[in-house]
């Protein structure tokens, strides 16, 4: 069980998130939603320990996240794909997609090369190209990467921000069901995207966010909770 | 190490050979340095029928700073480090092996002393330099190095400003023979064979997983904790090796003289280690070397006929910078891909 408990959280004097809470539970996708600037990717940066929260709570299966560096925060099994990839320049596609394996410690050698090939199984284009420089992929082929490096570390959580931008719609059908497939393995997903007809597609429910706070949460399957949603994000 | 895939071609059944673009440059730096023992064997035996002295341990002295600054470039290249402190460890190998030869003239004490004593200030400089980044970082190691290089030219049990004088002659046991510290073929090739397996070390460390990551850190410091690893372990690690592979080289450096000076410690022996690394090539490892031996040629020659050499390695530098900013290497090492490559671009 994934939870936010009333978090806040301030760049300088500025405050970005005020008191969001939200609930997540093994298995759910939940969307979050909202205009440029409400907070949507400060929320993610939060949770994944990159920005410090200035108050509240963040709790996975009883653990606190808050607090925690970076590193300790994907050891309790988060994984983090940022909006823009971050594909590392100057290693290949195995080497990029290898960083991953350290997210989840205490596994054989043997373990680990499973795990790169059933990515591989799962994404043979990552295979055709696991010797060639990472950047010089697609940027569907590189976003598949990011998804790949931290499914190799079986996070509980994932937090996947905007992965569709900027990708041909063939692709986006891709990204979406790779994120299936891992709701369907239990991991509990938020995932932020513009792209809200996708995203409430593959989501189970949804926040939006305005001004750093929540202003309405649904069902992403209920026909009246998403017309509220597109009244709330100004998405017509 | 070099990563080799094999790979069916396209509508045949013959295999084709795919090589990592990685595992290609570093083999590429191999063969560089391969190229560089060999002529530097040659130039032993050359000096070796000439019965000479100077041009020998010269190049030793080239070969030993050589090592310097290959630990330069593994924090500047690898992990994205500017160190203008690095002379801190080269000074405390040369002092700790100079002590420790007047005492036990002995060169495996005199390594070991200065391998412990570069594990234990690395690591304690370590974190401290560690605690910040870029230009601070670069600060802060300077500041390091000063701070002992002014404690060590105010030690008179250390010589002060004159430095430790007198360090024997080291009978260097390798088993199978024993080289003399005094005779310059012989201490030569020691030391090029030293240089060759601290690089060797470098270059496996560097190849592996670790390796990889550091190259990550340099590109995006942000991102790589986000994949469960911590950068100042990280950061930390790549300083002490950096640190150790200092200190080693600079224990050879008394064997070499017979003397060491506070000087070693000082901005200049930082400053030079960097422009070495620029002008053979950041991030190449080889390019250390022969960085190493074209700067301390060019101080030996050039100071030689003008006391205003350091102009000159100036303005070499400063064209370096401006016209091969990827240094030698970053011509040569492209034309060795290549050839490795069987001639395809």
């Amino acid at each position: 069980m994934f939870s936010i408990d009333q978090l806040q959280v301030h760049y300088g004097l500025s405050h970005i998130i005020q008191g969001v809470s939200l609930e997540a539970a093994p298995g759910e996708v939940i969307g979050i939603f909202g205009r440029n600037g409400v907070g949507k990717t400060t929320l993610m940066k939060a949770v994944a320990g990159w920005v410090g929260a200035s108050g509240g709570a963040i709790t996975l299966d009883g653990q606190r996240l808050d607090g925690l560096t970076a590193d300790k925060v994907c050891h309790h099994g988060v994984g983090f794909v940022p909006e823009d990839r971050r594909i590392f320049p100057g290693l290949s596609v195995e080497e990029n997609l290898k960083l991953g394996l350290m997210q989840r410690k205490g596994r054989s050698r043997a373990e680990q090369n499973r795990e790169i090939e059933l990515i591989y199984e799962r994404m043979p284009r990552l295979a055709e190209r696991r010797r060639q420089a990472g950047t010089t992929l697609s940027g569907g082929e590189q976003q598949m990467l990011a998804m790949a490096r931290i499914m190799v570390g079986q996070p509980r959580l994932a937090l996947i921000d905007e992965p569709s931008e900027g990708l041909a719609p063939m692709i986006v059908a891709d990204i979406f069901a790779i994120i299936k497939e891992m709701k369907a393995a239990g991991t509990i997903i938020l995932l932020v995207e513009q792209n809200v007809d996708g995203a409430l597609g593959v989501a189970d429910r949804f926040y939006a966010l305005e001004r750093g706070a929540v202003v309405l949460t649904g069902n992403a399957k209920d026909a009246v909770d998403r017309a509220r949603l597109m009244d709330v994000i100004a998405v017509l | 190490m070099v990563d080799i895939n094999v790979v069916e071609a396209k509508g045949t059944a013959r295999p084709k050979r795919v090589i990592d673009r990685l595992g290609l440059a570093m083999r590429a730096s191999h063969v560089l340095v391969a190229l560089f023992v060999v002529a530097a064997l040659i130039f032993a035996a050359v000096g070796v029928i000439q019965d000479d002295r100077f041009f020998l341990r010269l190049g030793t002295e080239a070969l030993i700073f050589a090592g310097l600054a290959l630990s330069v470039d593994i924090l500047l290249g690898y992990t994205g480090l500017l160190s203008l402190g690095q002379a801190l460890y080269f000074g405390l190998g040369a002092y700790v092996s100079a002590v420790v030869l007047k005492e036990v003239p002995s060169f495996w004490a005199a390594m070991a002393a200065a391998l412990v004593v570069a594990l234990v200030i690395g690591f304690l400089a370590g974190l401290i330099a560690n605690r910040v980044r870029g230009v601070y970082f670069a600060l802060v190691t300077f500041g390091l190095a000063q701070v002992a290089a002014r404690a060590v030219y105010n030690t008179r049990s250390l010589g002060a400003s004159d430095g430790l004088i007198g360090v024997p002659v080291v009978p260097i046991d390798l088993g199978v023979i024993t080289v003399m510290s005094n005779s310059p073929a012989g201490f030569f090739l020691f030391t090029l064979g030293f240089i060759v397996v601290l690089y060797a070390v470098c270059a496996y460390l560097l190849d592996t997983p670790f390796g990889r990551v550091l190259l990550a850190l340099r590109a995006n410091e942000r991102r790589v904790p986000s994949l469960g690893y911590s950068t100042r372990n990280l950061r930390l690690s790549a300083y002490v090796l950096a640190a150790v592979i200092a200190s080693l080289s600079g224990a050879l450096y008394p064997m070499l003289r017979g003397f060491v000076s506070p000087e070693l410690l000082f901005f200049t022996t930082s400053g030079n280690a960097v422009i070495t690394v620029v002008i053979g090539g950041v991030g190449t490892l080889a390019g250390a070397l022969y960085g190493g031996v074209i700067l301390t040629v060019l101080k030996s020659v050039i100071g030689s006929l003008t006391e205003h050499h350091l102009i000159v390695i100036g303005l070499l530098f400063m064209a370096t910078v401006i016209f091969l900013p990827k240094g030698i290497m970053g011509v040569v090492r492209p034309l060795i891909e290549r050839m490795l490559r069987g001639g395809k671009r």
